[in-house]
C-alpha cells in the first residue's frame, strides 16, 4: 500500500518532468532556457527557505553555495569531460536510450552527458555541502544580523578567491564545454528538493528544526541537539543549492563571478520571504514569480502615457480596496471575493482612464516600457509586502483544504 | 499507553539510597558577582522539594546551573551518580532532567500538539534520513510520538486545544503545557520554575493538583521555584530558602516558615 503510492508519486513526478522537457523542447531556445532557470531558482529558494524559513538562521550568502556549485561543475567538466564517440556507446546504453527515445524523442543525443551532468551535480553537492558545513559552525554561536554579516562576508571571500584564481578564469568566467540544458534533471531536482523539505516538516525531525527556529535556549532544554539541527540544515540547503549551480553552469555552458554575485543572494531571500518565510508552497510560487516578471516585462514594447498614468491610480485605489477588505472583513469566503473584486475593478479602470485620459494635454506621448522593468518589480514588492508582510502564503503549505478555506462562509478557526 | 510510562533504570534497585539529584557547594561567578554560593542539597527519589527566596537570590540560576545552561564554577552537581558539569543541556535532558522557564518559552509558532511532540523528539530513533526519504519506520515513529504528545495534553488537561497555536492559549494553559512538553521528554526529574506566576486563585488550584498528581501517578520527582509562599506551602514537603546566593534555612515548610531568617530575608530586618 505504502510502497504503492509511494512508488506512484515518484512516477509522477519523473512523468511530470519528462512532460516538461518535451514540452519545453517544442519551444525556441530563449524559452528553454527560461524554464532551465525558473527551475534552478526554485531549487535555490525552496533550499534557502529551509535554511532561513524553517530554522531560522539568517543567511544571505546562498548565492555562494551556488556558485561553489557551478564552478565545481566548470573545473570538472574542463579537466574531466571528453566528448564520447557514438561507436563507444555500452549496449546498456543504447537500450536504455532507445526506451527513453520511445518516451520522448529528441532526448537521444543527451543521453550520455545527461549522466555526466548527474555526476556532477552530486560533486558540486558534495563541494557545496563541505562549504555549508564550514558555514554552519560560527552559526552555533551567532544569531540574526550577526550570522547575516557572516554568511555575506563569506559571499564575499568564495566570489574573491574565484575572481583572483588563474584556474578559475579570473573575473572573465569560466566556459564549459557540454552544454547540457536539461529541462528534465533541472525540474528534477527542484522536484527532490521540495519533496525532501515536505518530508521533514511532515516528520517530527522537522519539528526540531522549527523548534530552533522559535527558541533555542528552550529546544536544547528539551533535548534537541541544536548544534545538529543548525548545522544539519545548513548542509542540506546548501548541498541543493550546489547542485543547482552544477545545473545553472552546464546549461549555459559559461560561468563568470557576476552570475552569482551579491544581488542573486538577495533575490533568493526575496523570494523565500514573499513567499512566506517558512512555507515551501511559497517559495516555490515566489521563485517563479519572481523569476518570470522581470523577463515578462522586457517584452514591454512602448506603453502610452495616459494607460501608464491610469495603471498608477488604478493600482492605488486597488492598494486602498484591498487594504480595507484586509483589515475590516471578517468573512474568509467575503474577503476572498472582495479582493478579486477590488482586482476587477482596477484592471476596468486602467483601461478606462487610459481613454479617458488620452485628450489631457502632456499625457499624448509614449514611453519605453522596457526601462521601467524594475520600477514595476520593486512597485509589486513594495505593494506586497505593506499588505502582506507574511509572505503571500504565511506559514501556510498548498492543501485542497486550505484552498477551500479561503472561500468558505464563515471565519475558519485555525484547523 | 503502558509504553508510556517512565523506565525505571535499573541501576537504581542496585543503588543503596534513592538519591536521585546533588549539588555539593555548587558555586558560580559571574566576574565578580557570586550568583550561587556553595550550595548544595539532596534530591531523593519521589521528592517534593521547594527553592524560594527573593528577587535575585539566585534560584532560576541553580536551575541553569542544573540543566547545564551554565557550568558551574566550582562545586559537582551529579544525577543518579553521573557528574553532570560541562555536559551539554540537551544531554542532560536525555539523561533525564527537564525543566519549564520562568518566562514562558514556549514554541510560540508551533500547535499545542507540536510543542509537545518536541519533548517527545527526545527519545526518537530513526535517523534525519529516514525522515527525508519518508520511509515508514519514520513515519510510524512519528504516529506514536503524536500519540504519545496527546496522552501528555490530556494530563494536563489541554487535549481539546490540541491543533490551536500555542501562542494563543491563556496564560495558566501556557504554564500547563509547558509542563507537558516537559513531561512529554519522560524525565526523572521535573524542575518548574514558577509554575504558578501569574495565575489566578483559581488556576493556582489546578496547578496544584495538577503537579501532585504527576508525583504520585507518574512517578516523577519534583523541584519547583516558586514566589507565592501560600502555594510553596502547600506543595513541598521539604523547601530551601536561598538568600543573595546562600542557604539561609532548610527543612519541612512548618519550620521554614517560623525561621527568623528567612522572614528577615522577606521582610527585612526588625526596626
Amino acid at each position: 500500500m505504502f510502497w504503492g503510492k509511494r512508488l506512484g508519486s515518484v512516477a509522477l513526478a519523473l512523468l511530470g518532468c519528462l512532460i516538461l522537457q518535451r514540452v519545453g523542447l517544442g519551444l525556441n531556445s530563449y524559452f528553454q532556457t527560461m524554464l532551465v532557470l525558473a527551475g534552478v531558482y526554485v531549487t535555490l529558494s525552496v533550499s534557502l527557505n529551509l535554511i532561513n524559513g524553517i530554522t531560522g538562521q539568517f543567511s544571505i550568502g546562498h548565492a555562494a553555495f551556488y556558485m561553489i556549485g557551478a564552478y565545481s561543475a566548470g573545473v570538472l567538466a574542463r579537466a574531466f569531460y571528453v566528448p564520447l564517440d557514438k561507436s563507444l556507446y555500452s549496449p546498456l546504453n543504447n537500450g536504455f536510450q532507445g526506451l527513453v527515445q520511445s518516451i520522448s524523442p529528441g532526448f537521444t543525443c543527451q543521453l550520455q552527458p545527461l549522466m555526466w551532468l548527474i555526476g556532477v551535480m552530486i560533486a558540486g553537492a558534495i563541494f557545496a555541502a563541505v562549504a555549508g558545513f564550514v558555514v554552519g559552525l560560527p552559526s552555533l554561536r551567532l544569531k540574526g544580523d550577526y550570522l547575516a554579516i557572516v554568511t555575506m562576508g563569506f559571499g564575499e571571500i568564495v566570489s574573491i578567491i574565484v575572481r583572483n584564481q588563474e584556474p578559475l578564469g579570473k573575473s572573465y568566467g569560466l566556459e564549459i564545454k557540454p552544454t547540457i540544458p536539461s529541462i528534465f534533471l533541472t525540474w528534477l531536482l527542484a522536484v527532490v528538493c521540495i519533496a525532501v523539505c515536505r518530508n521533514l516538516l511532515k516528520n517530527v525531525h522537522g519539528l526540531s528544526f522549527l523548534a530552533v527556529r522559535e527558541d533555542e535556549v528552550a529546544s536544547s532544554a528539551m533535548g534537541v541537539n541544536v548544534t545538529r539541527v543548525k548545522v544539519a540544515a545548513f548542509v542540506l540547503g546548501s548541498a541543493f543549492a550546489g547542485a543547482a549551480g552544477a545545473i545553472y553552469a552546464h546549461s549555459l555552458g559559461f560561468v563568470s563571478p557576476t552570475n552569482f554575485s551579491m544581488d542573486i543572494s538577495f533575490i533568493i531571500l526575496t523570494m523565500v520571504i514573499l513567499g512566506g518565510s517558512g512555507s515551501i508552497t511559497g517559495a516555490t510560487v515566489a521563485a517563479v514569480v519572481l523569476f518570470y516578471i522581470p523577463e515578462w516585462l522586457r517584452d514591454l514594447k512602448t506603453i502610452p502615457m495616459a494607460g501608464f498614468v491610469g495603471a498608477i491610480f488604478a493600482t492605488i485605489m486597488v492598494v486602498a480596496l484591498v487594504k480595507r477588505t484586509l483589515d475590516g472583513f471578517q468573512e474568509k469566503g467575503r474577503k476572498t471575493a472582495m479582493i478579486f473584486a477590488s482586482i476587477g475593478a482596477g484592471i476596468v479602470m486602467t483601461i478606462a482612464l487610459r481613454f479617458a485620459l488620452k485628450g489631457v494635454t502632456g499625457l499624448e506621448g509614449s514611453i519605453d516600457g522596457n526601462k521601467l522593468r524594475f520600477v514595476v518589480l520593486a512597485a509589486i514588492l513594495v505593494i506586497l509586502m505593506l499588505l502582506r508582510p507574511q509572505g503571500i502564503f504565511a506559514h501556510h503549505e498548498f492543501s485542497w483544504k486550505w484552498v477551500k478555506g479561503l472561500f468558505k462562509k464563515k471565519t475558519a478557526v485555525s484547523a | 499507553m503502558s509504553q508510556h510510562v517512565a523506565v525505571v533504570p535499573q541501576e537504581n534497585l542496585v543503588e543503596t539510597e534513592l538519591s536521585l539529584l546533588r549539588l555539593d557547594k555548587a558555586t558560580i561567578k559571574f566576574g565578580g558577582l557570586i550568583a550561587v554560593n556553595q550550595v548544595s542539597f539532596e534530591l531523593q527519589k519521589g521528592d517534593l522539594f521547594g527553592l524560594i527566596g527573593p528577587n535575585g537570590a539566585g534560584k532560576t540560576t541553580c536551575f541553569n546551573l542544573i540543566t547545564g545552561m551554565y557550568e558551574p564554577t566550582s562545586g559537582v552537581i551529579t544525577f543518579r551518580g553521573r557528574k553532570l558539569n560541562g555536559t551539554r543541556p540537551d544531554k542532560i535532558a536525555s539523561l533525564g532532567i527537564c525543566r519549564t522557564f520562568q518566562n514562558i518559552r514556549l514554541f510560540s509558532a508551533l500547535s499545542c500538539l507540536e510543542n509537545v511532540m518536541v519533548g517527545a523528539y527526545l527519545r526518537h530513533k530513526t535517523s534525519l534520513f529516514s525522515a527525508l526519504t519518508d520511509i515508514p519506520p519514520a513515519i510510524k515513529e512519528t504516529q506514536a510520538l503524536k500519540d504519545e504528545a496527546m496522552h501528555w495534553l490530556s494530563v494536563v488537561d489541554l487535549a481539546h486545544e490540541a491543533s490551536r497555536r500555542s501562542a494563543d492559549l491563556p496564560y495558566g494553559s501556557q504554564r500547563r503545557l509547558e509542563i507537558a512538553r516537559a513531561l512529554a521528554t519522560q524525565p526523572a526529574l521535573l524542575l518548574l520554575d514558577e509554575p504558578a506566576a501569574g495565575m489566578n486563585p483559581l488556576e493556582k488550584e489546578d496547578l496544584l493538583l495538577c503537579v501532585r498528581k504527576i508525583r504520585d501517578e507518574h512517578d516523577k520527582t519534583v523541584l519547583v521555584i516558586e514566589h507565592d509562599m501560600k502555594f510553596v506551602m502547600n506543595l513541598c514537603e521539604k523547601i530551601m530558602v536561598l538568600d543573595h546566593g546562600e542557604e539561609i534555612a532548610y527543612g519541612p515548610p512548618s519550620e521554614v516558615r517560623s525561621n527568623p531568617k528567612v522572614i528577615e530575608a522577606y521582610l527585612g530586618e526588625a526596626v
